[in-house]
């Protein structure tokens, strides 16, 4: 194998005359890859992918080598700010940190004390590394309640897998599987979690086979030995028909299933309600490329899967995690080498104990939104959207009063945009952190400058399950700006929470790190540590389930009142769904492909970023464009029955004739403020967040696929 | 004199754009203006299957060199060791070279009113160092920097062990 492994660091400084060279671990999208900063004058001058890191082996994507555009962007908010004209008119005043966090103090203690700690929400977006601090301080609180993107991305993964194998089983490129399917995912250009494209890579070159199931032709697609291009949100549908083959060919790890599994007859009995016939009529995907993708996937070892969001921002969320862990336990590839491995984090405080769930009492649990009815979310510390913006909006069942938003901008993000912009713009208060003044944080109160990963000091991927937690050393201070961790410990000594902070967080860094004997000092000096390795470790202990097994049948969920099998459910909007709908709105809205340079809203003010996209694009059909008299590069509306936005046509012969696909996330930060233009091409004004077409179990919003019509600008209003 | 190449494996390129990046933190040029750029090839259909590139478009270090022959500066030279460079203070801003470039690899910076090209990053080259876009910052791997032949072989090896699965 040829070896990468250039990034000459000393010859660098002596020819760029670099002062001095810093290693540290990005965090332009979840965090991940080892960095290198090159500092001169005070500034970072060149970044660099770290050759020694183990995630991304010196490799980088254009975000992480365009951070320094975002460290010194001219708008950046450096200091703490305070409306003064009336809510979202755009003006701001200068204000201390202490008046900032003086003023969110004093409100926090006054919802507690008038409407209960559960009237304040902290929340956060598809996250900083800022998690466990956010949790700390609202759980010490005492509100249960916590905003983030966990009801449909990473956390239905978490939860999902807890109760099936106990954590979340992570491929283990470093031992090469030999299959690889790609499900819902292109990891190569987007932010994916714990190993990023290099691995995926190296594994593909070194002979790996690929499957990919994706309705959009990516580049894995294409490149794939097999692509199984599946009608949108049928994802639960397809994992049961590979299920059946596998199940009838006897494909599956006997040995494993005999010992190691709870639930087997019942789970092989649900298989036979999905006949292969049956699931190409659901999924459009034709038999033999089921049975084929099913055949290769078992039969080559080790194989493993690589899954992403995809699967999780629609109704079959928490079942189509199960079913995909089901396809990776089934064929024996759970905890083997090369396979999906269930690692251990190194001997920590992880962000579960440090997030002090274990300090919310019972009765304050007991609040939390949603939680009757979302109640695997629940279980988890997770709440739906919609359930925040009705108790603002409603006050039901009991009035939400403060939001405090760290990295996020839940305007663009969550589904239903207008009720969410009314939601904040009724709020009777919302402290917001971010880099930015965002269309979000412009409905603040006050506005907190956060700190990039640049200027703070942190364990990086202290979150992840890896295994791997690798030092975030500071470089460089921007004005005022904190990192959250910072300035969440310094408010939380200001609401009475003194005795369980620390004097600066360092000491957070440092409880973190204590449990393995050493403090922050120690780990900065250190390139990174791994828990230990262990493969099939279940036929010692078993797995970390309530029946020692694999669970294919739930017993968590059936507890919670749930079906304990996977089924498939039809999205709210469909063809098969709402026929009468589809008359009117007659193609397949898919949202939310990445695009590489973006970290869903982030980076649009970045030049070397939004010089890769200008524009939102639509990918149409060209048969589907010429029906409609839409031409390349024109401004298409497209519209559901909650509204409708403009973003740009690109013919793509790579997608069903029935479905377009549009891009999230959009705004426009040279646009005038306090808008920012975050209703024009917003992909999630389009979108609903009803209840009854969330995920029952983890309260997901199904973002990803509904119906629309689609149809030139100029014809507007014909 | 040893020969200094880029070579591109297209069939592992993402299309990540990162190498564009690389490219622009090196060598600043503005907005608009790309030295190396990636571009989408297809869909299409080739035997029946939907083929689906990218393709990394830079300027090619051409043996003959139409953008030179085009150039009444003398902007555009080839050194020894195979890298073509293109000198923006001699450039006057004709477009010539743009024309006579069969591949867009040239590109023009409307304000400082002259053509840009890749020249390999000879700047870091001639002090030891690998070009930006091809130093270890690519996520697929794809791109090769050093002695044509040298890369050839392992392009060649990298193939077998990629087409070993349809065996």
């Amino acid at each position: 194998m040829y070896e990468f492994k250039y990034s000459n660091a000393e010859r660098e400084m002596e020819v760029y005359g670099y002062d001095s060279v810093v290693k540290s671990h990005c965090r332009m999208c979840h965090g991940g890859c080892g960095v290198l900063v090159y500092v001169k004058d005070g500034k970072v001058a060149k970044i660099a992918g770290d050759p020694d890191c183990p995630i991304n082996h010196g490799t980088l994507c254009s975000k992480g080598l365009a951070s320094a555009q975002l460290v010194y962007h001219p708008d950046r908010l450096t200091y703490p700010v305070k409306r003064v004209g009336p809510k979202g008119s755009g003006k701001w005043e200068r204000i201390s940190w202490d008046e900032a966090l003086d003023t969110i103090a004093g409100r926090i203690l006054d919802y507690k004390e008038k409407y209960g700690a559960e009237s304040v929400v902290f929340g956060y977006g598809t996250g900083r590394e800022n998690e466990a601090v956010i949790y700390r301080i609202a759980n010490l609180l005492g509100s249960p309640n916590v905003l983030t993107a966990g009801h449909f991305c990473y956390g239905p993964r978490i939860a999902t897998s807890i109760i099936t194998c106990g954590t979340n089983p992570i491929i283990d490129y470093d031992n090469f599987p030999k299959c690889i399917m790609m499900w819902g995912n292109n990891l190569a250009i987007s932010n994916p979690d714990e190993y990023k494209g290099e691995p995926f890579s190296v594994a593909l070159d070194a002979g790996a086979k690929l499957i990919v199931i994706d309705p959009r032709l990516t580049r894995p697609a294409a490149r794939a030995d097999l692509w199984l291009q599946l009608r949108p949100g049928t994802d639960a549908a397809l994992a049961l028909g590979m299920l059946n083959v596998i199940v009838n060919e006897g494909l599956y790890d006997k040995e494993f299933v005999e010992n190691y599994t709870f639930g087997w007859d019942q789970f092989v009995k649900r298989v036979h309600e999905y006949p292969l016939h049956k699931v190409e009529e659901i999924t459009w995907v034709p038999q033999e490329k089921i049975r084929a993708a099913a055949r290769l996937f078992a039969k080559t070892k080790p194989a493993a899967l690589q899954w992403g969001v995809a699967i999780e921002q629609q109704i079959n969320c928490a079942d189509n995690d199960r079913l995909l862990m089901f396809l990776m336990g089934l064929t024996g590839n759970i905890d083997a080498p090369g396979g999906q491995v269930l690692y251990k984090t190194p001997p920590i405080v992880n962000v579960s104990r440090f997030g002090a769930h274990a300090m919310l009492p019972k009765e304050q649990a007991a609040k939390r939104l949603g939680g009757e009815r979302f109640r695997l979310a629940g279980h988890f510390a997770i709440i739906n959207p919609k359930t925040v913006w009705d108790a603002i909006l409603e006050e039901k069942p009991y009035p939400v009063k403060m939001l405090f938003f760290i990295s996020s901008n839940p305007v663009l993000t969550r589904a239903n945009a207008r009720e969410v912009y009314k939601a904040l713009q009724k709020v009777d208060f919302m402290a917001v952190a971010d880099f930015f003044l965002t269309p979000t944080a412009e409905l603040a109160d006050i506005v907190l400058p956060a700190a990039t990963w640049l200027e703070m000091d942190y364990i990086g991927d202290f979150w992840k399950r890896h295994g791997y937690i690798l030092p975030r050393r500071k470089v460089v201070q921007i004005g005022e700006c904190r990192s959250d961790h910072e300035m969440l410990n310094d408010l939380a000594h200001r609401i009475g929470q003194g005795e369980h902070w620390w004097d600066t967080f360092e000491g957070g860094l440092d409880h973190i790190l204590q449990p393995m004997g050493i403090r922050w000092k120690d780990f900065k000096e250190m390139e990174y540590i791994r828990g230990e390795v262990r493969y099939r470790k279940y036929k010692e202990q078993g797995f970390s389930t309530p029946t020692r097994k694999f669970e294919l049948y739930s017993t968590t969920l059936e507890k919670m009142g749930y079906d304990p099998l996977p089924q498939h459910r039809e999205v709210p909007e469909s063809p098969v769904s709402a026929p009468e709908l589809y008359r009117e709105y007659p193609y397949i809205l898919i949202t939310g492909a990445r695009q590489p340079g973006f970290f869903h809203t982030e980076n649009r003010q970045l030049p070397w970023m939004r010089e890769l996209h200008r524009d939102p694009q639509v990918e149409i059909h060209p048969e589907t464009a010429a029906k409609e008299g839409i031409k390349e590069g024109d401004w298409v509306i497209i519209e559901s029955p909650r509204g409708k936005v403009r973003q740009r046509a690109k013919l793509f012969s790579g997608i069903d004739p029935r479905v377009v696909a549009a891009q999230h996330g959009w705004w426009f930060p040279e646009k005038e403020a306090p808008g920012h233009g975050w209703d024009e091409s917003n992909i999630n004004i389009l979108t609903d967040n009803a209840y009854d077409g969330c995920d029952p179990e983890m309260g997901a919003t199904n973002v990803r696929t509904l119906l629309c019509r689609i149809y030139p600008e100029a014809r507007e209003g014909e | 004199m040893k020969k200094n190449a880029l070579i591109i494996d297209h069939e592992a390129c993402w299309g990540c754009k990162t190498c564009e990046v690389a490219c622009k933190q090196e060598n600043g040029a503005p907005d608009g203006v790309r030295l190396i750029y990636v571009t989408e090839d297809g869909p299409q259909k080739v035997d029946g299957k939907l083929s689906f590139l990218f393709q990394v478009n830079i300027c090619r270090q051409c043996e003959d060199l139409p953008c030179a022959e085009a150039c009444p500066a003398e902007a555009i030279n080839k050194r020894d060791d195979g890298i073509v460079v293109m000198d923006d203070e001699s450039c006057t801003g004709c477009r010539a070279c743009l024309e006579a470039c069969s591949y867009q690899a040239i590109a023009f910076d409307e304000e400082k009113d002259t053509a840009r090209k890749c020249n390999l990053c000879h700047h870091r080259v001639d002090k030891g160092l690998i070009p930006a876009c091809a130093d270890n910052i690519c996520l697929a791997h794809c791109i090769y920097f050093g002695d044509p032949e040298e890369i050839e072989k392992i392009l060649a090896e990298k193939r077998k062990a990629r087409n070993a699965k349809s065996a």
